[in-house]
């Protein structure tokens, strides 16, 4: 039993010290953005700021317009996961539990839409939305989250699990099966809306290779596109305000997750999705 | 007499039916498939500035690109820095094995969300501390490796073409395990705890386990990761177009310029739609075979409907 407990003592150390070593590159950014002599040359590593200020942040606040790159993705962010979580319980509905003609030929209609990578039509995406002048709009990122195919899959498996039971009370009142989804069907699935939000809400908002491809203007643009570009325009010393603005960027998210953590951790090890 | 009622109801029901997925079926269809079959088409055509005037070129575009040796170099790096990204694969397993060992319990809670933790804030500003991280001159890993060896190193991670994809591989790698941990957890932990007991009771050792139990039982999950992990790196991207400072060709003397890359540079720096679509076609048909086995694997489209 001894010998147990000591060996469970030697592997939490082994891991804790695996853990300070991933986390120390966030660390160090931590410690840079509050750093007011990381501004001209890059410090030596420390995780304590050699000249502790809050320069950073007040310059690189002067230098990018964050709260407007914040207020972008957030509304973005809020739209797209609403549309897709919706759209995705409708469809998951009627592959469940409708009858109607063509089911099968269109559940695989879906399904196959998964070996088409994004990338691979990404040019005629870009020229079609050229050609309807809505380049530079906010339609781009919007209009493509009416289908979200995994979420449809899991919430197909998920609302299939649901006793019809439950919706006959609402039919025998003469009830349609728009009265069943939103009283029975989404009150029911809450454990799956959620996962569904959660995987969209980390895709939405770390989403980079469209919208810089579709926008073009400061004002629209999401954080991910104006970070990375406020860090290409700096001077290469410019070490600190750079780190402030990485470490601003990546604040909700943390925030998301601490709260969230059990439950994030949990829909993705179930769903086997990353993003 | 009742005909008609009993015909008006089936309409009824299969219109209802269909108001249920006609807006994401459309979206598909029009966001998805025109575009998938603009691409193929476009691949074998001469195509204008404006996305008019096309002319059919047949096998051109794809002749061009395969006479191009950049266009070969951005796929051996591709399939390199892919290839190389499945060491994620063995550190998920190893961690997930350790984190499995201390048993269910706040230890191991803390472990399992801390570790995931890179994967949720991997974005665009992560990248960005990477960068400095593995900045040849003052950079974290340097500074590191220096204490370890005792005298200065000075490795350019990102910018020596020897060891790009060391550095490219180190921030994959990074960004990727807990991902992989969790998969490797929730799998072993799947595993039935008799079998191992049956074991103990042979007299079997913890490796013995390990190679006669854990490893084959683990068989699926490792074929996931690696065709998924195949599928993303294939496609990779925006970490690596961040770190080489926004630029398409790739940083360290283009060794790190993807497929994607290479194709972007054709779409939107010097646009010639005809070849960056033969190169989206080619992009298209390696990760389309990894798919494929993932579709078989996790049998989605197996399902009955």
């Amino acid at each position: 039993m001894k010998r147990a407990k000591i060996q469970k003592i030697m592997i939490t150390l082994v891991l804790l010290a695996i853990f300070i070593i991933v986390i120390t590159p966030l660390l160090w950014a931590i410690s840079m953005s509050f750093d007011r002599s990381a501004t001209t040359s890059l410090p030596p590593f420390s995780l304590w700021p050699h000249k502790p200020s809050m320069f950073n942040y007040t310059a690189s606040f002067k230098m990018i317009n964050l709260m407007q790159y914040f207020k972008n993705t957030v509304i973005i962010v809020a739209i797209n996961t609403t549309l897709a979580v919706l759209f995705s319980m409708m469809c998951g509905f009627a592959f469940a539990k409708l009858k109607f003609v063509g089911k099968k030929f269109w559940f695989i209609f879906m399904l196959a839409v998964m070996m088409v990578p994004f990338e691979s039509r990404l040019v005629p995406l870009y020229l079609q939305y050229r050609n309807w002048k809505l380049l530079n709009t906010w339609w781009p990122l919007i209009l493509g989250q009416f289908a979200y195919v995994y979420g449809t899959f899991f919430a197909r498996s998920y609302i299939g699990s649901i006793p019809d039971s439950l919706a006959e009370s609402v039919y025998i009142d003469g009830g349609s099966e728009w009265r069943v989804f939103w009283s029975v069907i989404v009150p029911l699935s809450k454990p799956i809306m959620s996962t569904l939000a959660i995987l969209q809400i980390i895709s939405n908002w770390n989403a980079y290779l469209w919208p810089l491809v579709v926008i073009k203007d400061y004002s629209k643009q999401m954080i991910s596109v104006g970070v990375a570009m406020f860090n290409a325009q700096q001077e290469s010393f410019y070490y600190g305000p750079r780190m402030a603005v990485s470490v601003m960027s990546a604040i909700p998210l943390t925030i998301l997750y601490l709260i969230l953590q059990k439950h994030i951790v949990a829909s993705i090890a179930v769903s086997g999705i990353k993003q | 007499m009742k005909r008609p009622k009993i015909t008006k109801r089936i309409v009824r029901n299969q219109l209802v039916a269909y108001s249920f997925i006609i807006v994401s079926l459309i979206t598909l269809l029009v966001l998805v498939y025109v575009p998938m079959l603009t691409t193929i088409r476009y691949s074998t055509y001469k195509v204008g500035l404006v996305g008019y005037g096309e002319k059919f070129v047949g096998w051109a575009n794809y002749k061009m690109l395969f006479s191009q040796k950049a266009f070969w170099k951005s796929i051996t790096n591709t399939i390199i820095l892919a290839v190389m990204g499945l060491l994620t694969i063995p550190v998920g397993f190893i961690l997930a094995v350790l984190i499995n060992s201390l048993g269910r319990g706040r230890t191991q809670e803390f472990f399992r969300v801390g570790f995931y933790l890179p994967n949720i804030i991997t974005g665009v500003s992560v990248y960005l501390i990477f960068q400095v991280v593995l900045m040849g001159s003052g950079g974290l890993l340097n500074n590191f490796l220096g204490k370890i060896v005792g005298h200065p190193v000075t490795i350019g991670w990102l910018s020596n073409p020897k060891y790009a994809k060391v550095g490219a591989t180190i921030l994959w790698v990074w960004m990727n395990a807990g991902y992989s941990m969790l998969i490797n957890l929730a799998s072993l932990q799947a595993i039935p705890t008799d079998l191992y007991e049956a074991a103990a009771l042979d007299g079997a050792t913890a490796f013995q386990k390990m190679l006669h139990i854990t490893i084959p039982n683990m068989k699926a999950c490792f074929s996931l990761l690696f065709v998924t992990g195949m599928i993303n790196g294939l496609a990779r991207f925006t970490d690596i177009y961040i770190i080489s400072g926004s630029n398409t060709s790739g940083g360290a003397g283009g060794s790190l310029q993807t497929i994607l890359m290479y194709i972007f540079q054709y779409s939107f720096e010097t646009p010639n739609y005809g070849i960056s679509s033969a190169g989206a076609m080619i992009l298209f048909v390696l990760v389309f075979a990894f798919t494929m086995i993932n579709v078989r694997l996790t049998g989605f489209l197996k399902d009955e409907v």
